[in-house]
């Protein structure tokens, strides 16, 4: 009986310096954020990607946790974003199928939405005086996460502030898109998806998804086309704008 | 479902090299994409594990993007200071890349694939 309990204390020490508590907490996180998003009915606004990492962020703020220490823990989950990069392979190749006369107005939208998506954010925000350091992780944020943070970092921009502005605009896009669709009379479900994938790439995909399959299809296809077009094209873009 | 992702990890390897020794302006994963991309469309059909895998990975991405987003808390500082500036770029960028991605299909869509479903 006379052995003593560990102080609750002396346990956090010991269990935050393992990458354990910051693997844990990513994860519970992620189970808080999608459980949310289920019960909202699957609202845009209720991203799971924004509410696990402002619950991640706010965790850590509150235990003191210097971001390098998690992420030596969450660095296990961020290893799997380039395999699941290369699994985008797999909807891009079902999408190709059966495109019939589809491939010269999807190229061109491609082009020109990946385009319009760099040179209204990087020039909005230069015009209203954002500092350089913000403005440089923009140029990927309309390209598919994992591929605009490999990007980022050629570019020797944040991959931090490109994932941010990434899932931003992922938001936005699956929240107002279809004011817009509705706005340039897009009505066909293949345009529809394609121009939502274009612009907010997997949270896009999966809103598309939620609405029509076929939109969903022609998404995550755009989706993919336009992280391997931003790959090849914007650190030739960048170093042409700065 | 391992045999899928073990391909995937080959495939991904296979990209890192290419991108190392070859060609260092694509990043390794995309290079691992379009290998898989070309594996497949010689195969011409997607094994099922493979598919598993893949579909596995599109349903939690979400969850892939946590670590490095969580990053956040080190520019809250900067953003705070650029919040108007950024947030009006990021809302005018969205609805400006919808529109003129959408506008572009619509108008070079072939006439008889423009209607409503």
């Amino acid at each position: 009986m006379s052995r003593e309990l560990p102080r609750i204390a002396e346990i956090w020490v010991y269990l935050s310096g393992s990458p354990l508590a910051a693997l844990i907490l990513t994860l519970l996180a992620w189970q808080a954020g999608s459980w949310l998003y289920e019960r909202s009915g699957r609202h845009p606004l209720a991203n799971p990607v924004a509410i696990a990492t402002l619950l991640a962020a706010a965790a850590i703020t509150v235990l003191d946790m210097p971001y390098a220490r998690y992420f030596e823990g969450a660095q296990f989950v961020h290893f799997l974003l380039g395999t699941a990069t290369v699994s985008l392979a797999v909807p891009i190749h079902k999408g190709l199928v059966g495109l019939r006369g589809r491939v010269l107005p999807m190229l061109a939208a491609l082009l020109g939405g990946g385009v319009v998506s760099m040179l209204t954010a990087v020039g909005i925000a230069t015009a209203l005086g954002a500092e350089p350091l913000l403005v440089g992780g923009l140029y990927g944020k309309s390209v598919t996460a994992p591929i605009a943070m490999g990007v980022a970092e050629r570019i020797g921009a944040s991959p931090t502030l490109t994932a941010v502005y990434a899932v931003t605009t992922g938001i936005l896009g699956a929240a107002l898109g279809r004011f817009v669709l509705d706005a340039v009379g897009a009505r066909a479900w293949w345009q529809r998806g394609f121009a939502l994938g274009v612009a907010a790439h997997g949270i896009g995909t999966s809103r598309a998804f939620s609405v029509n399959a076929e939109a969903g299809t022609y998404a995550s296809l755009a989706m993919g086309l336009h992280g391997v077009l931003g790959a090849l094209v914007i650190p030739w873009a960048a170093r042409l704008l700065i | 479902m391992i045999g899928g992702f073990t391909r995937l990890l080959l495939f991904q390897g296979l990209g890192e090299v290419l991108s190392k020794f070859l060609l260092p302006f694509v990043p390794g994963p995309v290079l691992g994409l379009l290998l898989l991309l070309g594996w497949l469309s010689l195969r011409r059909e997607v094994q099922q594990d493979l598919e598993m895998v893949s579909a596995a990975f599109s349903r939690h991405l979400g969850l892939l993007f946590v670590p490095a987003a969580v990053g956040v808390v080190m520019f809250m500082p900067q953003l705070r200071e650029h919040a108007f500036a950024m947030g009006v770029a990021l809302v005018a960028s969205v609805l400006a890349t919808v529109g003129a991605s959408a506008l572009l299909l619509r108008l070079l869509a072939p006439a008889a694939d423009r209607h409503e479903p």
